[in-house]
């Protein structure tokens, strides 16, 4: 995955936030359900396929203090997980002919 | 020195923001009227239906509180007319379902809809033994031909069955038949059990359907020889084979003088107030459908999200679990105590009647001293049989 990506969140998956900001992200086409930490969630509310993973990665380190340098492979990761399995997508661009 | 300070404090526990799951009761209308049933003759209940419009309108509400999925039942829910729309409006909100049923009017166009949401968890259809003679008694002629139809049906199309097999006076020495058709004949991977339950017609009907003792005592050694059979396959969260296993490792706690077990002791047999709530058909917000009678709000009317966080009866449903079974006469003096859990909140209300009581029903203590014997054979962990269940007394 590129840092100029932009993830897509599956729409149909459903974010159910919990009062520590722990959620589950719940996929209800598959039955498939997460749970996703705090920084996980405000990642999750960034992917609407307008923020890139630099600008995603800003976000993170606007919300939290002492964020770690590795923190920005971890986010690719975690994207790259929940679009392994079915809640993140990528906008196709149409090709030029 | 302020002891105090060195004493380990815990923070309470937190519900979840909004419920994971609803029993929803579509409809108060069913094409049977069994003999034991727990939904008709209860006299907290309205029997009357909404419009289709009112229940499109709280799944939008579901949806956006992030329930996961809703279980739909009766009445049957397939008496409803537009069943279909019902289940577009879940699958629309971004949920799934199952439905609890008793399978006689699922045919292959409603089992191809229902596969073709992708979204049905499982369809449960009641099916009370092996031949109609067993399954009819209680829930009318014909009846056992077509739950079996519609289970057929069900697998033509691909749409998980689960069954529920209701043990009663009728087909408690047939259990091995029952067990035979349902996992060889029907090739379903498993079925669960349970016991005909003195709530709503089985109230009336009690004498001619609740187990006797003896009766008890048959359907727990003989489930019990068949989940051995069957490699596991028959399940029960309520009923004798749970009863069997559980007062089988209580037995097994007390003659080793073992330590409470974790979270026995109080009122702790049920957890359902935690995960989920209860819509009866009238549009009732309920704490259970086992406990109709706890309103706690409407639907459409009611913020579904503060009725489940500040409900005062919801809190204390949630705060029995700190309720000693000590504190109660009926337990006063038993030895199991610390391995009881006092059972279902809903049968506690209709034998004693109060909800934060411990189930006279499931009270091994009172089993036993009426003559019961639990069945198997007890064996230590060294290996040697250290006599019989049957041996034993509290």
């Amino acid at each position: 995955m590129k840092p100029t990506d932009k993830p897509i969140a599956n729409p149909v998956a459903v974010l159910r936030e919990e009062f520590d900001n722990w959620a589950v992200l719940f996929n209800p086409d598959t039955a498939e359900a997460v749970g996703i930490n705090p920084v996980g969630t405000v990642i999750w509310k960034q992917m609407d396929g307008r923020h890139n993973l630099d600008q995603i990665m800003a976000e993170v380190m606007d919300h939290f203090a002492d964020v770690p340098e590795a923190a920005g492979e971890e986010v690719s990761a975690f994207v790259d997980d929940l679009a392994q399995l079915g809640f993140v997508g990528f906008e196709i661009k149409k090709a030029v002919i | 020195m302020n002891m105090l300070r060195n004493k380990r404090t815990k923070s309470p526990l937190q519900v979840m923001r909004t419920p994971r799951s609803l029993d929803i009761e579509l409809t108060a209308r069913c094409n049977l009227r069994c003999t034991y049933c727990y939904f008709f003759d209860n006299p907290d209940i309205q029997y009357r239906d909404l419009p289709t419009k009112d229940w499109l309108h709280f799944f939008e509400e579901c949806g956006s509180l992030g329930i996961m999925d809703l279980t739909l039942a009766g009445g049957e829910p397939f008496m409803r007319k537009d069943l279909r729309t019902l289940i577009d409006g879940i699958v629309r909100n971004r949920m799934r379902f199952a439905i609890l049923s008793n399978g006689g009017l699922i045919d292959d166009d409603i089992a191809e809809f229902i596969a073709s949401t992708g979204r049905c968890d499982y369809v449960q259809v009641s099916v009370d033994g092996g031949s109609p003679e067993t399954h009819d008694v209680c829930r009318g002629k014909g009846s056992f031909d077509r739950a079996v139809g519609g289970i057929r049906a069900l697998q033509r199309h691909g749409v998980p069955v689960a069954v529920r097999m209701t043990i009663h006076r009728h087909n408690v020495h047939d259990l091995e038949n029952g067990a035979r058709f349902l996992l060889e004949g029907l090739g379903l991977p498993s079925f669960s059990t349970n016991a005909a339950g003195y709530l709503g017609s089985c109230r009336y009907n009690a004498n001619r359907v609740m187990l006797t003792l003896e009766q008890r005592q048959e359907a727990m050694q003989t489930l019990l020889s068949l989940t051995e059979r069957y490699n596991g396959r028959i399940s029960a969260t309520a009923g004798p084979l749970a009863e069997a296993r559980m007062w089988r490792q209580m037995e097994e706690a007390r003659t080793q003088a073992a330590p409470p077990m974790v979270n026995h002791g109080h009122l702790t047999g049920c957890g359902c107030h935690w995960n989920k709530i209860a819509v009866r058909a009238d549009g009732a917000i309920v704490t259970c459908t086992m406990l109709a009678h706890m309103v706690l709000g409407w639907i459409n009317q009611d913020s579904l999200e503060e009725i489940w966080q500040r409900s005062p009866e919801l809190t204390q449903m949630r705060q029995r679990h700190l309720i000693p079974l000590s504190s109660f006469d009926s337990c006063s003096g038993c030895s199991y105590i610390g391995y009881c859990t006092g059972n279902c909140p809903g049968l506690a209300y209709t034998l004693s009647g109060q909800v934060h009581h411990p189930s006279p029903d499931a009270c091994l203590r009172r089993f036993l001293v009426e003559g019961g014997k639990i069945p198997g054979l007890h064996i230590q962990s060294n290996g040697q049989a250290a006599g019989t269940w049957e041996e034993v007394a509290p």
